[in-house]
Formats: C-alpha cells, structure tokens, sequence
C-alpha cells in the first residue's frame, strides 16, 4: 500500500471578486468569487478550495471577422448586435459571467469611443450578470475606451483588460478610482507576471483586484509549456509570495478556435471528421486542461464545450475526496 | 558597380568605394577610423560628420538635433554614398586619448606598486631576482680579454651578468651575437645589457654601449571590447609616469565580442581587426613618448591584459573557434614574443607578454584582476565583479576559484548610451536630484563642465530618477512636471543638464533606450553572480569581500547600484571598489617575474564555467530586469 502524500502549503490566493449587488452598490443579480484556495487545484484534501472555477461566456461587439461557422451556427443571428447576443448567452445558455470584448475599438475599424462606453452601459442594464470587460489590444486605443467604460460601469465591479508590463498605467488609474478589478497580461513568464502585479499594486490597486492571465496556449500549441507555468506561479502563491497570488483567467475560447485542429474544413482533411465537432472538442480539451493547472475564470465560446467543462467542474467538486475521472 | 571616390577632411585622404556602401565603411577601409561605439547600427549616434559636396542617402535617426541636420551633419553608419563626396569628420568623432591622472586611478588594489629609489637591478639575492620586472637592464663594466683571459665575447658577458645574478640559463639572438665584438670593443667594454625573462630563460634582448641602464621603460595595457587602457611605467623605480585610455577602434566592427569574431571570418576582417588593435596601441605608445620626451628605444617591453578574444585580435590568431562549440581558444599561454612580430612599435627587439587566459570566455583579464585584489591568497569567500562589456565574475579564494562571463554590453563603459563617455576629465560621475530645489546636483571628474555621463555617473542617475519617482521599475520614465522630461523616438527622455551648463553644447539626457540597456547589463551581471553563487550551493551573504572592478575613474557609489539591483544588498563593508583590476594587474605582473609566475598558477586554478548552458540563467536575468529585482524580498534592506 503506498502511502498517500498530503502536502500543506502555507500561502493562500487572494479572493477576487466580481460583480457588485444592490447591496454593494452594483446592480448584478450576484457577486462572483474566484481564488481563495490554499491548495493545488481540486487537491480538496490539501487545504480548502472554497469558489470553484467560471466560465465566462465571450461576445463581442462586432461581428467576429474569423469565428467560423461552427460558432456561427449557434450566434449568428445575434452577431452585431451585442446587446442581443449577451441576452442570448445569459438566457438560452445560463451563463453566469460575460466576457465582452470591445474589438471593434481597434484603430482599423474605429467604433465612435463613446459608442462603445454606452454599449457597456446598455449590457449592463440588459443582463444582470457580472461583467469583464476586454480591449481591443492597441494600447492607444484601449487607453481612451477603456477608462471611459470603466467609468460608466463605476460600482459594477467589472473585470477590466487587460494591462501588460508596456501599458498598464492608465487603466489601473481608472479601475482604482471607479472600483472595478484588473487583469493583468504577462508572456508566458513568471517574472513579468509578478513585476507586472508589483507595478500594479504599487499605484495602489490592492493585490486581491488583479487576476492574472499568464496567456496560455491552445492544445498542441504550447498547452505543456501554458501548463508548467501556471502550476509554477501557483506554487510560488502558495509559498507565500504573495505578489504572484492572484487567481488565472485563461483564454480557452480565443487560443483554440485558432488552431488549425478546429478550423479546418473536413473537405481538407477528411480522415479528422466533421470540423463543427473537432472544433468544440479541442476547446473543451484546452479548457478541461486549463481548469487542473489552476485556471479559476475560463473564457470560453462554444456552448456546448462550456455544459462539458461545467460538468468537469461539478464533478471534480462532487468528489471533493479526491480527482474524479469522468 | 560603381566606384566612387570620397575625401575625408581633416586627413585629407580620398577612399574608392562601391557606391550604396555607408559613409563609415568607406572610412574604415581606408583606414580612418570615427568613433562608432554600436558597430555601425545607428544607435549610438557617434559616427557624425558633416557633408561638404556630393549626394548622399540617408535614413532618420533621433541621434541628430534639427540644428545639426540644418548643417549638413549625417550619421556616417546610416547614409551611403550615392555621388563622389567631400566628408568632414568633426573633432567630436575622431578618436580622442583621454589622459588619466594618478589621483583618478587611485583605488583600493591592494599592494600597489609604490615607486622606489631603486636604480638598477644589482642583487645576487635569487628573492631579488625573482621580483624583478619582466626586462630590465644590467650596467656591466667587463674586463677586457688578455692571454690568461680569453674566453669569448659572448661568454664573457654571460660571466659578467652571472656575477649579479645566478641565470643558469641564458640565451642571445643571432643578431645580438654578431654584433657583440664590434659593440664591446667600441664601447670600452661598458655595455648594458637588456635582459628579458622568457619563461624559464632569460634572453639579452639588447646589447647597448655604455650606461643607458636609467633609461628603461614599460607599458601594461588593459585591452578592453570597448575601451583600452594603457600605462607607462619606468621600469627602475616602479613608478607610473602616465596614464591614457582610448576607445577601441575596432568598434566599428562590431560592439561585442561574438561580432568582432563573426567579423574576423569575413575577407580581411581578421587582419583589419588586428590592424585596428596595433595602431590604437601604437599611436598611445606615441603620445606617451612625447609626452614624457622618452625615446622610443628605452621601451623595452610591453604587457598586455585582455579578454581572450582581444587577445587573439592583437596577435592575429584566428578566433573562430572561440565562438564554436566546444569553444577552444588558439591558445591561452601565449609565450613571450617580440613586440615587433605583432606590429607594436617599441624598441625593435622589445618583448610582448600576454596575461595568461582561462578559457574562450574568461580572459587574461579577469586573471590579472584575481592577482590585483590577492583573491588567490584570501582565506574568506570572495566575489570579483568586472562591470565591463563582457563582465567576468570570478568566485573563490585561495582554495578554489570558478569564474563566467556575463555579456554585460558596453553601457557602463559609457558606450551605446546617448550622453555616454568614459570615465575622464568632464565626465558626469556622481549626481543627487533634489526633490526641494527641484534641481539635477553633479559633480564631474575634474571638476569641469560636464561632457558626458560615465558609468558610475549612470548607475547613481538611475537610482536617484528612482529614489524620485521619476522611474518605474521596469526603467520607464514617469512624467512629472518638474523636471524637463520630454518625448523623443527612444522613448521619453530626462534632461539632466541643460546645453548652456555644459561643455559640448549640447543637452545631456537620459532616455528610455538608454536605461533599457543599463537595465540589462546590470540584470546579467546580478543574474551572473546569482547562478555562479547558486552553482556552487553558495549565496550572496556568504561572499565576505565583494570586489568592483570596471573603468570609473575613482568613485562608484555603492548604495546607488544596490537600488538598481546591480550589486546585492549586502553590508556595505563587504565591497571593495578596486578600479581598473586588470590593468593594476598587468602592472604588477610587468613590474614583477613572480607576479608572472602567480598568474599562470590563477588561470590553471580558475573553473570556468558556462552561463550560457545553464538553464536558470535566462530566467534569473529576466527576473533581474526590474528595478531593484523582481523578487524584492532580496533587497529588503534598500530604503528609497
């Protein structure tokens, strides 16, 4: 009989929270906490885990240029009206958190800023889950957008990014002064990672407001290496450092319907079958692999790969006695 | 292709080249050499000249004020020649000696030589003359031959220099030999001889008639990537009579030392480069003759300290192979040579030492910065830091000594950094931003207008833009409105001192790129020393004497380079600020055959050890590129 290890680690991750009720002076239906645990993810008997990973829902607020028709079947007829497809995911779908992304800031399209500050103002009238909000990815741009949406939201509680080593200034400023939460967006690298959260928290943002996407790598493209990493800041967290103790957010949506593996048309390679399902399987694998590397907010697309990860979820928390295989 | 033909002005010289070639490899084929501390990239903005005649084409560079393009001014390195050109090279881009005085060399190596009143070598004591100078000079009177003495000219002399010295071997040249019978009989009998060891013998360099034994003079020289060091000692009282430092020219070939050796495989490379390192050496050799009215002649030796690689550029020996895995030098005991062979003008049959090397990547160099600080002889642990371009560490003491190479780049010899120099007359060396007056406080060495800013000058800028909240810890500037920060393509950029205060009328800034590569070299320093600690099972707090070498003229403030992060936080007690290592180095081996014999037993001591294999290094250099570092709890004791 071997005999079973427990280790106790000594550090614990900081509970981020996001999402305000009336109570807290938001209007969400409910407050969403990620982190907290003292243990290595569902090691229930190491320590505590007490919030179980999200999952995130993404719109956008254009018509994503290159989701394929796999994604299409099931958002297309909301595709350009943001406002509907959040309404759709919440309702049809049940999701408990929506991640929008404002694409349609970038310098190429060039969406009125204004318009995009009271597109986030609408979603949050329209549905009453918590909300992230994400940038384009030019920093010029978000750096106009983004502090005028975050100002709209002001007392929403909102999960704003994200921020990177280069640009991380003018939105931490503003998510400190309306009482949001930041992401924090490093390389694949631990060290940025933690200098990106020492510069953070040294404007003043309390460390228990910054989740930390390490950027990770879809299923057979750099997964292992996303993976190591991760389990590595973790357990940097839970030796006390608490500069690296942030809760992950892991973008499993976008990085998978990027792979070839998800995209290509059967007509192409007709031995990997049908791409509608090759497609969602690759982003529940991606994800599923996310959730045991310590991943607490999953961005995902496909609904049908959120039920299967939700399910991973709510198995593994069943069985807090150990890891319950499906 | 067309040639086309270009005149450099002040030298008046006129260079064919293929046109679309820059303006600065027209100059160095010829020979001409402008200052270029980035080898040609465009950065360092030290290669300007200014256009008389002719059409050029040029690309933008931030490097060139609007006033300087108003009068036809041009980076060398980024405009090609398009038409026959008439080119000015302005004084600012010649290269320029810079003369050092004793007071700014002056540091903390132990057992400096201090001149004596010695004036000639007559000591039988074998101690005696185990500490002798590598050449020095013996006043003979020798009886002349009779019937009951007539042994040879040649032995007789051996028997005169064996009444001083018990030299059981002894050699002479043919040249030396066939004219010795003229010499001794023209000379009366009275003779000096010049005597030069050679490893286990000793060889008359030089038969001289009568008494020219106060007359002996040697030169140590430091041959840095990016600058060289030279000094000019006499060799009777020990004592130096000048101190110059240049850049290296062969800069223009590359900044480090992977593209000098990348460089010396192309056509030609090999022999330029080795053209570049003689001739920057020769023309010191000549300001110092001058200077001191000596003649050329009384130069007997000369003794040089370098990186492997510099090493191999000066004798002409083929360095590729220094870049190739399994990196093996030509050679790391280079035997005593004549100078002559190599191309140094000295006296004709002058002799040439090299302080022996470790390895391809830890040079003569950081041998002779061991012997300087007397690490081989220290019971305690202690760490030698070279804050140069390729930033030898070496750990140890008298029971083992290991040492890397952390490629540091030249930013703290003042080189690849917009308002760098070296450290000389006019340089920026110690600075305090006051917070109340809201004023940029320095002192230059010398105490004139500044120039420039050298390396210790930077290390105390960032720390004090740091201390102030004018710098973040990743090294970018924070706009506040009362100090003049303005925006430039390399970033923002900090004036430290306005054009009209200084004395090259121009601004002396610090931007963005700038302290991008501070930022880095002081990360593979820390991070070098880190892994070489870690390698060992050893730690920061376990080093007793930390020793600092590197070109800073005589101040380099501690506290300062711990709140950057390039040296650990540590009691300041434990550090040692020794200068030019190196150099101090070679003057003790020149001025002593024991100290010889003493570094080739370091360089057979020293591991070596290869950074670049070591998989934690990459990660210990990026967890250093923060200000202090990024795991802070290393520098807890740094109040800012």
């Amino acid at each position: 009989m071997i005999k079973e290890v427990i280790e106790n680690l000594p550090g614990l991750i900081h509970t981020v929270e996001v999402g305000a009720t009336a109570q807290q002076g938001g209007t969400r239906s409910k407050v969403i906490k990620v982190g907290g645990e003292n243990a290595l993810p569902f090691l229930f008997k190491e320590g505590k885990i007490p919030n179980p990973p999200v999952i995130a829902y993404e719109i956008w607020d254009i018509k994503p240029a290159d989701w394929p028709q796999a994604l299409g079947y099931f958002y297309s007829d909301v595709w350009g009206d943001p406002l509907e497809w959040a309404e759709k995911v919440v309702k049809e779908y049940k999701a408990d958190l929506l991640c929008l992304k404002l694409m349609g800031a970038h310098p190429e399209l060039n969406r009125d800023i204004d318009e995009e500050a009271k597109l986030v103002e609408n979603i949050l009238k329209k549905v009453n889950v918590p909300l992230i909000i994400i940038g384009c990815g030019d920093d010029a741009r978000d750096n106009l957008v983004l502090p005028l949406c975050s100002q709209v939201a002001k007392g929403e509680r909102c999960l704003f990014g994200e921020v990177t080593q280069d640009n991380y200034k003018t939105l931490t400023a503003a998510v400190l002064a309306d009482g949001h939460n930041i992401i924090a967006q490093s390389p694949i690298d631990i060290n940025i990672a933690k200098q990106l959260n020492i510069l953070i928290s040294e404007l003043g943002l309390e460390l228990n407001r910054i989740v930390i996407n390490p950027t990770v790598g879809a299923l057979g493209y750099g997964l292992e290496y996303t993976y190591s990493i991760m389990e590595r800041l973790r357990l940097a967290g839970l030796n006390q450092d608490k500069t690296v103790a942030s809760p992950f957010i892991g973008f499993a949506g976008q990085e998978s319907w990027r792979a070839k593996e998800a995209r290509a048309p059967e007509s192409e390679f007709p031995q990997w079958g049908k791409e509608g399902r090759r497609g969602y399987v690759w982003e529940m694998v991606t994800a599923a692999t996310l959730l045991l590397a310590g991943t607490d907010i999953l961005v995902m697309r496909h609904p049908q790969a959120v039920e299967k990860v939700k399910r991973y979820i709510e198995e593994f928390n069943k069985d807090k006695e150990g890891l319950c295989l499906l | 292709m067309e040639k086309l033909k270009v005149t450099f002005y002040p030298y008046n010289q006129t260079i064919e080249v293929e046109k679309g070639k820059t303006i600065l490899s027209a100059a160095a084929a010829g020979g001409i050499y402008i200052n270029s501390a980035c080898g040609g990239n465009g950065i360092c903005g030290r290669c300007k000249v200014i256009l008389k005649k002719g059409v050029v084409s040029t690309k933008p560079s931030g490097m060139l004020s609007v006033k300087e393009r108003e009068n036809n001014y041009y980076l060398a390195c980024l405009t090609t020649v398009q038409s026959d050109l008439e080119v000015e090279v302005p004084p600012e881009s010649r290269l320029s000696f810079d003369n050092l005085s004793q007071e700014e060399l002056s540091s903390q190596v132990k057992n400096f030589s201090k001149p004596t009143q010695q004036s000639s070598y007559k000591s039988s004591t074998a101690e005696a003359f185990k500490n002798l100078p590598l050449v020095f000079k013996l006043y003979l009177e020798l009886p002349p031959p009779n019937l009951d003495d007539h042994i040879s000219d040649l032995e007789r002399l051996y028997r005169q220099i064996r009444m001083y010295h018990d030299i059981p071997i002894m050699q002479t040249g043919l040249a030396n030999i066939r004219q010795l019978a003229e010499t001794l009989r023209l000379a009366d009998w009275k003779v000096t001889v010049t005597l030069g060891k050679r490893d286990g013998t000793t060889e008359i360099i030089l038969i001289e008639p009568y008494d020219t034994s106060q007359r002996n003079y040697g030169l140590a020289f430091d041959i840095g990537t990016t600058t060289i060091c030279g000094q000019l000692v006499n060799l009777n009282t020990k004592e130096v009579l000048s101190t110059k430092m240049i850049y290296n020219k062969q800069a223009v070939f590359g900044p480090d030392v992977i593209t000098r050796i990348v460089y010396a495989q192309q056509d030609n490379g090999l022999e330029k480069l080795h053209q570049a390192a003689t001739e920057g050496i020769n023309e010191m050799i000549q300001k110092f003759i001058q200077e001191k009215n000596i003649d050329l002649n009384d130069i007997t030796c000369i003794l040089c300290s370098g990186n492997t690689t510099m090493i191999h550029l000066l004798l002409r020996l083929n360095p590729t192979y220094i870049r190739k895995e399994p990196y093996v030098p030509v050679a790391n005991f280079i035997p005593a040579i004549s100078a002559g062979e190599v191309g140094i003008k000295i006296n004709p049959r002058g002799l040439l030492f090299c302080v022996p090397s470790v390895s391809s990547y830890v040079g003569g160099d950081a041998v002779a910065g061991v012997l300087a600080c007397g690490m081989d002889k220290e019971k305690e642990l202690c760490l030698l830091i070279d804050i140069g371009t390729n930033g030898e560490l070496v750990l140890g003491n008298r029971d083992f000594l290991i040492s890397c190479a952390a490629s540091a780049g030249p930013a703290f010899e003042g080189s690849g950094v917009t308002s760098g120099m070296r450290a000389t007359v006019g340089a920026i060396q110690k600075t305090r931003i006051n917070s109340f007056t809201k004023k940029v406080e320095f002192s230059t060495i010398g105490g004139l207008k500044p120039c420039g800013i050298c390396g210790s000058g930077y290390i105390d800028i960032l720390a004090q833009m740091f201390k102030a909240g004018i710098l973040d810890r990743t090294g970018k500037i924070i706009n506040q409105k009362d100090w003049h920060i303005r925006d430039t393509q390399y970033g923002k950029e900090f004036v430290l001192v306005e054009k009209q205060d200084t004395a090259i009328n121009a601004d002396i800034v610090i931007n963005e790129v700038d302290i991008e590569n501070l930022k880095r070299a002081k990360a593979a320093i820390f991070a070098g020393a880190s892994i070489l600690l870690r390698h060992m099972g050893l730690d920061f707090k376990d080093v007793k004497k930390i020793f600092i070498a590197g070109g800073f003229g005589n101040y380099l403030d501690i506290q300062s380079a711990q709140i950057i992060g390039l040296l650990p936080d540590l009691e300041k007690e434990r550090f040692i600020f020794v200068g030019n290592s190196s150099l101090y180095g070679a003057r003790k081996i020149l001025l002593s055959c024991a100290d010889m014999d003493k570094a080739k037993e370091i360089a057979c001591k020293i591991t070596y050890f290869e950074l670049s294999v070591e998989p934690g290094y990459m990660e210990e250099y990026i967890a250093a590129l923060f200000f202090p570092h990024t795991d802070l709890s290393r520098f807890s004791n740094i109040n800012i």
